[in-house]
């Protein structure tokens, strides 16, 4: 299968692409709706400079050409949820042409070059079930800012298109012009998808529709993939059609049963002259950019010694790699160390208690001092554990915390060897075992060891001590 | 000059003519594409295209909310509302 990808990207901006209209979701119905938005004659449409800004910043994100010259025109056609009649798109002019994003596909790194990205403003919204003879329409997201990302057809399997998203996503929120929110419909897709035999010529292909989450985009690819093969090993032909995934039923049909094909007629709006950006405007954004996420997982991996696994989850999102970066910074405790913990116990405190990550950057200080006793063997991995939820919910300092509840551990080798030497009295028979090869014996003294400490004895001192002890 | 679809016309710009006053509106929309076509007469291939008759940029406001109406403004002019909706006949797709 061949598959060309359409995403749509909500720019996080305070107002919209031509109107001061708050750029806000959920708020009530049509609240954020002005006379701009609402199509009133005689409203003029005034470019949000702040728009063109994060369009360049995606270009230097996504590598692409950024164009100084562009043009708005008027996509035009009727539908209730856009009172003023035409969309206004870029269309032979849009601000970024051919860029480019790796994606990773099972492990190896492959190229989706993307034809071009243009700023539009997005329609409002149409409700059809609260009544059975009328549509309700709410024109709270007239305006919004869009940024349409359209790859070339280089993506070949359900799980290259996630990879590919999800690697936009990322991108898009590192770089801070899309909150990627896909449930609030900040971020979605149309699904170009034709089959055709292996080196065979391009079949004809179908738009799926407004795909807003990575398991919808799947299925309907999965969905129309068989059946267009289905419709073609029946003799059949593949009509270019829009088509609407339905969620529900997990399958895809044919929109809109076209009496005439759409005519968008475009041509330059006359209320919006040109963009002629100056060489100095784009240098300007290129350094608010940052690090992208690539840079950041290949740092963490060289330069921290992270795993690439554990680099990976640092580096989805960018919260997580900001309290990661920020821990490092107020520790001597290894990179390594820290973040096998935040992956582990830190995020499944997160997780549990609902918080957003960037709700820790506070209490980083606690957490590394914590961290430090583990690593200190001044308490036990599991003590540090215990511990944990207690200091993420402001119970007191880590250092208080362990006293108060008696955590220290005994890492006195004089006083574990002691312990010891008790445990093994009258062990005799266990002993000749272990000498006689059986390690298993090993995990029983140590056990014993451990519970005469009442849990608080350095279990690697302890396996140390007893190895030398049996050993002889 | 290629044919008027006068039935396509008026189904794009959502307007409905009468039957026996579709060949009336098509010989006019002929009329003035014909004289519209003058234009052609002119070299432009040497020319390059040009957006805008004024040679500026296009104006530009910064990022910020101004709210300058209330949602009962938006809608006074609506044939019909819902609580705070606008109210239309059904558009399903």
């Amino acid at each position: 299968m061949v598959i060309g990808l359409e995403v749509h990207a909500q720019l996080n901006t305070s107002s919209k692409l031509f109107s001061s209209s708050p750029n806000q979701f959920g708020s009530e119905p049509n609240e954020n709706v002005n006379f701009i938005d609402s199509g009133m004659p005689g409203m003029l449409p005034v470019m949000n400079f702040a728009c063109i800004e994060m369009a360049i910043k995606t270009g230097f994100a996504l590598n692409f050409n950024i164009n100084k010259y562009s043009v708005f025109e008027r996509k035009n056609y009727f539908y209730p949820d856009l009172p003023q009649g035409y969309q206004i798109s870029q269309f032979e002019f849009p601000i970024l042409t051919e860029g480019f994003i790796n994606i990773d596909n099972e492990g190896n790194q492959k190229k989706i070059r993307i034809e071009r990205a243009h700023l539009e403003q997005d329609a409002g919204k149409s409700i059809h079930d609260i009544d059975p003879k009328f549509s309700f329409i709410d024109l709270n997201r007239v305006g919004t800012p869009l940024l349409e990302i359209v790859s070339y057809p280089d993506l070949s399997s359900a799980e290259e298109v996630v990879s590919y998203m999800s690697s936009l996503r990322q991108v898009l929120m590192y770089i801070d012009v899309c909150d990627g929110n896909m449930q609030e419909g900040s971020l979605r897709a149309d699904v170009n998808l034709s089959v055709r035999k292996k080196g065979g010529e391009l079949g004809t292909r179908c738009e799926i529709k407004n795909l807003n989450s990575f398991k919808f985009i799947r299925q309907a690819i999965e969905y129309e993939y068989k059946r267009q093969i289905d419709v073609i090993e029946n003799g059949g032909k593949i009509e270019q059609n829009t088509m609407l995934f339905d969620t529900s039923t997990g399958e895809t049909r044919a929109m809109r049963s076209k009496e005439f094909s759409h005519d968008y007629r475009y041509f330059p709006d006359p209320d919006l002259l040109p963009v002629n950006l100056t060489q100095d405007q784009i240098d300007k954004v290129k350094t608010s950019v940052g690090e992208l996420p690539q840079a950041k997982l290949d740092k963490f991996i060289k330069d921290y010694n992270v795993d690439k696994d554990i680099a990976k989850i640092i580096t989805v999102e960018k919260q997580n790699a900001i309290l990661f970066e920020k821990m490092i910074s107020e520790t001597d405790v290894k990179p390594k160390f820290i973040a096998a913990w935040l992956v582990g116990d830190i995020f499944a405190f997160i997780k549990e208690n609902n918080l957003e990550v960037s709700s820790l950057n506070e209490k980083t200080k606690e957490i590394t001092d914590l961290l430090k006793l583990v690593s200190d063997d001044v308490i036990s991995n599991k003590a540090g554990k215990e511990i944990l939820p207690k200091v993420l919910n402001g119970q007191g300092k880590p250092s208080d915390i362990v006293k108060e509840l008696g955590l220290e551990q005994v890492s006195d080798s004089g006083e574990l060897e002691k312990i010891i030497d008790e445990a093994l009295i009258g062990e005799d028979e266990n002993i000749s075992k272990f000498q006689g090869g059986s390690d298993r014996v090993l995990g029983y003294f140590v056990g014993k060891c451990l519970k005469a400490t009442k849990g608080k004895g350095n279990p690697k001192l302890i396996n140390k001590i007893l190895l030398e002890r049996l050993k002889n | 000059m290629s044919d008027i679809d006068i039935k396509r016309i008026s189904y794009l710009a959502k307007l409905k003519l009468p039957h026996e006053k579709e060949e009336f509106y098509a010989n006019s929309l002929k009329d003035i594409i014909k004289w519209v076509d003058n234009l052609k007469k002119i070299d432009t291939s040497e020319i390059e295209p040009l957006h805008n008759v004024t040679e500026k940029t296009v104006s530009i406001r910064t990022d910020e909310i101004n709210k300058s109406n209330s949602v009962d403004d938006v809608l006074s002019n609506a044939p019909e509302r819902a609580q705070n909706f606008f109210k239309v006949p059904k558009v399903v797709e």
